[in-house]
């Protein structure tokens, strides 16, 4: 018993000094060494479908989101579910790409703004914001079984 | 098997049988399917979609004592001017150029979809866009006209949401499938507001499958057809599609299977229809159904589903308004024939080659979240 403890802790000193210094590059230690538990993956899940839940609001117009996220998605009373019942004919498994009406290649970020800008006549909203990250998680989680295929026009 | 599929099997079993078709009075031809401006290399489109029957020239025996017209605008959805006017232009192009048919059309048939909040002023506003035309006008009612103050003014506006009447041989019906939908405002004390929140999103899922027809109206319509000659034409306008179209969007009626059985007496039956903002053509048993343009904004078609004689649309310039829209002529001739045109505003709407049809396909898509998590 005494021998195997012995041999185990020796192990993990000999591994460990490559780790620490690997660990000096990418981060904490500890994060990649803590297993991930099913509730740890549970908690992730629901951090992503909260966002999905605020983005699906963004996107049908509610203005009571659009508020609590200082926003203004639209000054014409058009939504983006309007034109695009269950984010339909978003295509975001096709960007980055050529976009026709922007005449640039664009990422969907770009599209969205495009949106929010022109047919909607809101106000353009920050690449890193939350309202962007929110939206771009709904239309990739209603999209989620599409086919990666960028550039396709 | 999802419970769409099953619906779709049924569907098939019931409504698709071998050798049920529509009459063969009413043969599709070549004609007018494509725009008129779009004529010019036709013969390479036709070629490349040879095996996709053309839509819309119907040959009604019996129909037609002497040729007449009659127009079809739908889904306006009009917000109040002080909102926006991109909506407001388009029903006043469409307006004048009903008004300037020449010879004039004999009526218009208004589909629903008149506001798009349910409001008075937005329905006055399209009753005063609408004055410019002076032939007769009827109007059906669509969901975003009802459900505020559930047909009040519309009522006061327009009467009695279901009609019939015979013209030049022809038996038309106009039908309400909107204002059957199910109680679900009560029991959570709905504003007026939010229930016309609900019906007003189309890929909603709290207002449930409202679209129907009902059972009183169907006798209703078993009853009006009962003296009409069951090879003579009949003409049913209605906002929804009379069969199944992707429920997920409610572009279908519920009683769907109850409405085949009574229509499918009758040999020469055509259903014009709004609420899909999209070219539709479909045959269910004795019946086609064509489905129409809306004035405000064209909707994408469903992630599957599409009847199979459809020749869509393709994807549409978001930041063109006028792309994608436009309103119907229909021209019942004296040969017996009724030619549907979509007036496009646009040029380029109708899939000129595969790699434009294929540009809607790849999505799989997946309802919306919010609804469940919602309080409701």
């Amino acid at each position: 018993m005494g021998m195997t403890a012995s041999i185990t802790c020796r192990f993990i000193l000999f591994r460990a000094a490559p780790a620490v210094a690997l660990a000096v590059l990418v981060g904490p230690a500890g994060a990649h060494k803590d297993p991930v538990t099913p509730q740890l993956l549970n908690s992730y899940q629901q951090v992503f479908m909260e966002q999905v839940r605020k983005g699906d609001l963004l996107f049908h117009g509610d203005a009571a989101t659009e508020e609590a996220m200082g926003v203004v998605l639209s000054k014409t009373g058009m939504a983006c579910a309007m034109c695009h019942p269950m984010t339909a004919d978003t295509h975001p498994a096709t960007f980055p790409k050529y976009q026709a009406q922007m005449a640039k290649f664009a990422t969907l970020r770009d599209m969205i703004n495009w949106c929010i800008e022109k047919p909607n006549q809101g106000e353009k909203i920050a690449d890193d914001s939350d309202a962007m990250k929110a939206l771009e998680a709904y239309i990739y989680w209603s999209q989620s079984g599409s086919v990666l295929n960028p550039g396709k026009f | 098997m999802s419970e769409l599929d099953k619906v779709r099997r049924e569907m098939a079993t019931v409504l698709q049988q071998v050798g049920v078709r529509p009459d063969p009075s009413l043969r599709i031809t070549r004609r007018t399917f494509v725009h008129k401006s779009c004529l010019v290399g036709a013969a390479t489109v036709a070629e490349t979609f040879a095996w996709w029957p053309l839509l819309n020239t119907l040959d009604v025996a019996y129909a037609a004592e002497a040729p007449f017209k009659f127009a079809w605008i739908s889904d306006t959805h009009l917000y109040p001017k002080s909102l926006n006017t991109r909506f407001v232009d388009k029903v006043v192009r469409a307006a004048k150029e009903v008004q300037a048919m020449s010879p004039p059309a004999d009526f218009l048939i208004f589909g629903g979809d008149l506001a798009q909040l349910g409001k008075v002023e937005e329905l006055e506003l399209g009753v005063e866009i609408l004055k410019e035309i002076n032939i007769r006008k009827v109007f059906i009612p669509g969901e975003h006209d009802w459900y505020l103050d559930m047909g009040k003014k519309w009522g006061e506006l327009f009467g009695q949401p279901n009609w019939t009447f015979d013209h030049k041989g022809v038996r038309f019906v106009g039908l309400d499938t909107v204002s059957r939908g199910p109680d679900y405002w009560t029991a959570k004390k709905m504003s007026p507001e939010e229930r016309m929140g609900h019906m007003a999103t189309l890929d909603g899922t709290v207002a449930g499958p409202w679209a129907g027809v009902g059972r009183d109206q169907l006798d209703w319509l078993a009853a009006t057809l009962a003296n009409w000659d069951r090879n003579r034409p009949v003409v049913i306008f209605s906002h929804n599609p009379l069969y199944e179209y992707y429920p997920p969007w409610n572009f279908w009626v519920r009683d769907w299977r109850e409405v085949n059985e009574v229509l499918k007496p009758y040999t020469k039956v055509t259903n014009i229809h709004g609420h899909v903002h999209q070219v539709l053509y479909n045959e269910i048993g004795t019946m086609r159904s064509i489905g129409m343009l809306a004035t405000s904004w064209p909707w994408p078609y469903a992630p599957e589903g599409v009847p199979k004689l459809t020749k869509p649309m393709i994807r549409v310039d978001p930041g063109d308004h006028f792309d994608g829209v436009g309103w119907e002529k229909i021209d019942v001739s004296a040969q017996d024939k009724v030619d549907v045109e979509y007036v496009m505003w646009r040029k380029q709407v109708l899939a000129q080659s595969p790699d434009d049809y294929a540009k809607s396909i790849p999505e799989v898509l997946r309802p919306r979240v919010a609804d469940s998590m919602w309080p409701y």
